[in-house]
């Protein structure tokens, strides 16, 4: 685990090495506009032209102090940026992440027990269509629809009277998650107003992503109730309720939970554009940005963290793998 | 002998992507009440899904066509019996692990690699007998009741005991209800005239809708906090289980139920199975191939457990094997199949002595007789494709005494002597 960081930071640090030092430099200066004569003195100042691995040594260790450049997009140091911009992004994840899986899962299990049935045609229409989209095209389209023809769920993150709000003295940001700021301040309004602004990005990425789930539940769905357990089950006399919800699920949700892991690739990678297109200031509209405008701090800050989020959704699915699965826990 | 099942003509197909398996052509038997009845045949000749279809459990794409599966469980319906297929699933799901219990031939994978043995035993306690469980819990709980003195634990423990009697009043007024639509479908079976046969759907259907829980039992079983008084019912239901494993001669039972199936051997597996078949002590037990993936010495073992529990606990037993030894050990009467047809039935002293049909002959000869350098003789040719199964006797390309007849003509079972019935051209009387 440990080493997969390691070899993530090996590849940014590479990476980046490729950048001429010229502009390399903005890395590590704040605010002022570089004059060209200054450039060769800053090289030699923060030390662009050492060998590499000082160079990469000395990266890390900033890192651990907490110190990862400037980002020119956000113009504000990195870490600074990551805290104005990661909680839209986590509230985007909050909700869509359990959509996606419940409604990944339901859609499944209704497909496989009415297997061949018309929802089951509807459903795995609704997988191919949801699966072979392209983002920005249902995004723009859920937009011009919505919004554009109807009016409803406009883009961003808040109205303006919810920024109001926001900026009021009295008005605490204790997450920065605009809903969850909301709940905790007892503010209802704006609770809505976030809601409000959420859905139609949340159902971008609800459509897109659960229809992987979906084929996954209904074809492992399928396979557990062929198996010899499920005639145990019914030669028991228990009902087609118990079967599926108890005997069967269980069993089919193994690889599911697989394959989520993965899912959440494919998640980040949507959330770039959704951001893009909604206009939602997350880290996915960040990286965008930087990535056009090369801001080399931003996207080395951002590849790693997202690095450390693989890792981590990694060791989650290992663990509930492990709750549901008692083949593969330990004794 | 009082007949116990009876199958009548049963047609089973699967709908495979390759075509339709005719897999079950018409077969017919009979398990008479105290009997161990044999149904022997190569693999794949259809006796595992014979069974199947007779509980009905045909796992997709397997349909049952026609037929009749008659029980006669009951004193009352002795002469007339239920034809199970015309019955509402619900039906089934009453009489199935209940009445009738099966076991399998993989223990392996007859059992969920997710829960618990415990659970997986406990479970036909909380299918079939969850009012017997809930009355144990309540004992538990009156015991508890008397013990403790303070106030608080007092109130919570007679709170539980209100939700245990609503659950135990709710499966009463269950119980009466189906008594009665039961009755009245007995009455309307078989009748033919319109309105009886429109009264007869009318009930099947209300049958089907019959809530086995009452909104409020729904409702205090899915309330969290309020629903933990279900852990007093699976206390109860646990010590059953182990008492059930003890029974049945599993050492270190108390440890075996919290674990899984895949840390037991597979011995142990098939008791664990044959456990959950017996928790509702069934009149009839069907044991397919129970055996055939065992040891030597762990077959011996199982054999033993089943013929003891064919003295004690079950009335009769169905057993199905392609081992004419353990035929010959174990059985009463014994039917022999082919390619979904069946061939011939007879006592197992009759089978074996004088055998009637080709199909049976040949296979009685390639049974191993022990003597030192014999040579063993096969029947020739290959078990045919069930898709495109051949016409007539399904036996005739392979048969050594096949005629004219029949290639063209299906055999009809013929009663020989008494108990002694064969399906085959050459018997016909001319
Ligand atoms: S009916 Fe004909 S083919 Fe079939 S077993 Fe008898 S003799 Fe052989
Ligand atoms: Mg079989």
């Amino acid at each position: 685990m440990i080493l997969v960081l390691v070899g993530v930071s090996l590849i940014v640090f590479a990476i980046m090495m490729l950048i001429p030092e010229g502009q390399r430099v903005a890395i590590y200066v704040t605010g002022e506009k570089i004059r060209n004569e200054q450039i060769d003195s800053l090289i030699v100042k923060y030390g662009l032209r050492d060998p590499a691995p000082v160079q990469y040594f000395r990266w890390i260790k900033n890192i651990f102090k907490g110190d990862f450049g400037h980002s020119i997009t956000a113009s504000a140091p990195v870490i600074e940026g990551f805290k104005m911009y990661f909680p839209v992004t986590l509230e985007l994840v909050l909700y869509s992440t359990p959509l996606i899986i419940l409604v990944g899962i339901w859609l499944g299990t209704i497909g496989a027990v009415h297997k061949d049935k018309p929802i089951d045609h509807f459903t795995r229409i609704f997988a191919i269509v949801g699966y072979s989209l392209p983002t920005f095209w249902l995004g723009l389209m859920l937009m011009m629809f919505f919004y554009g023809l109807l009016g409803i769920f406009p883009p961003g993150t808040i109205s303006i009277v919810g920024k109001d709000i926001l900026y009021n003295p009295e008005y605490h940001q204790y997450t920065r998650i605009l809903t969850i700021d909301a709940i905790l301040n007892g503010n209802w309004r704006m609770f809505w107003d976030a809601i409000y602004h959420l859905t139609l990005p949340t159902i971008n990425l609800v459509l897109l992503s659960s229809a992987l789930i979906m084929r996954l539940m209904r074809s492992s769905m399928i396979d557990a109730l062929g198996q010899d357990y499920i005639r145990t089950a019914m030669a028991k006399g228990a009902d087609k309720k118990t079967i599926y919800n108890t005997h069967a699920r269980r069993n089919a949700l193994i690889p599911v939970i697989t394959i989520s892991g993965l899912m959440f690739a494919g998640l980040m990678g949507g959330m770039v554009i959704t951001e893009t297109i909604f206009a939602r200031k997350g880290i996915g509209l960040w990286m965008a940005r930087a990535a056009t405008q090369l801001d080399v701090a931003a996207i080395m800050f951002n590849v790693l963290f997202l690095g450390v989020v693989f890792v981590v959704i990694n060791l989650i699915v290992d663990l509930i793998y492990a709750w549901v699965d008692p083949r593969i826990r330990l004794t | 002998m009082e007949k116990l099942v009876e199958a009548e003509e049963l047609r089973t197909n699967f709908y495979t992507f390759e075509g339709v398996v005719k897999a079950l052509n018409g077969v017919s038997l009979v398990v008479n009440n105290g009997e161990t009845y044999g149904l022997v045949g190569e693999s794949g000749c259809g006796k595992s899904v014979s069974v199947r279809s007779m509980m009905r459990i045909v796992q997709a794409p397997g349909k049952i066509e026609e037929g009749k599966v008659v029980l006669f469980f009951n004193e009352k319906d002795r002469n007339k019996g239920i034809d199970i297929l015309k019955r509402s699933e619900a039906y089934m799901q009453s009489i199935r692990g209940n009445d009738i219990s099966m076991i399998f031939q993989e223990a392996g994978t007859a059992l969920n690699p997710v829960l618990s043995i415990g659970f997986q035993v406990g479970e036909s306690f909380l299918l079939h007998r969850r009012g017997e469980m809930i009355k144990l819990a309540v004992k538990t709980l009156d015991k508890k009741i008397d013990e403790n003195s303070n106030s608080l634990f007092r109130m919570w423990r007679k709170f539980h005991k209100r939700l245990l009697q609503n659950e135990t009043d709710d499966l009463e007024r269950y119980k009466t209800e189906i008594v009665k639509i039961d009755s009245d479908l007995y009455r309307t079976e078989g009748k033919t005239d319109s309105k009886s046969l429109e009264k007869h759907k009318r009930l099947l259907v209300n049958r089907e809708r019959l809530n086995k829980q009452g909104l409020k039992v729904r409702l205090q079983l899915k309330t969290p906090i309020i629903r933990r008084y279900v852990r007093r019912i699976n206390a109860a239901v646990r010590e059953k289980v182990i008492e059930l494993l003890t029974d049945l001669g599993v050492p270190n039972p108390g440890n075996i139920v919290d674990r899984y199936p895949h840390e037991l051997s597979g011995g142990m597996q098939q008791r664990i199975v044959i456990s959950i078949a017996l928790a509702c002590n069934p009149t009839l037990l069907i044991a397919d191939e129970p055996t055939s993936n065992l040891d030597v010495t762990i077959q011996a073992q199982i054999l033993d457990l089943i013929r003891q529990l064919k003295k004690t606990q079950i009335s009769s037993v169905l057993f199905i094997t392609h081992d004419l030894g353990v035929v010959a050990e174990i059985c009463d009467r014994v039917t022999v199949m082919y390619a979904g047809d069946t061939c011939e039935t007879a006592s197992v002293k009759d089978l074996f002595k004088e055998p009637m049909h080709p199909y049976t002959k040949g296979l009685l000869k390639s049974v191993p007789k022990g003597e030192i350098g014999e040579k063993l003789q096969t029947i020739p040719g290959t078990v045919p494709n069930l898709i495109t199964p051949p016409s007539g006797c399904r036996f005739h390309p392979r048969c050594p005494d096949v005629m004219e007849i029949c290639k063209s003509q299906k055999p009809e079972m013929l009663m020989m002597k008494d108990g002694h019935s064969v399906a085959c051209h050459l018997y016909r009387k001319k």
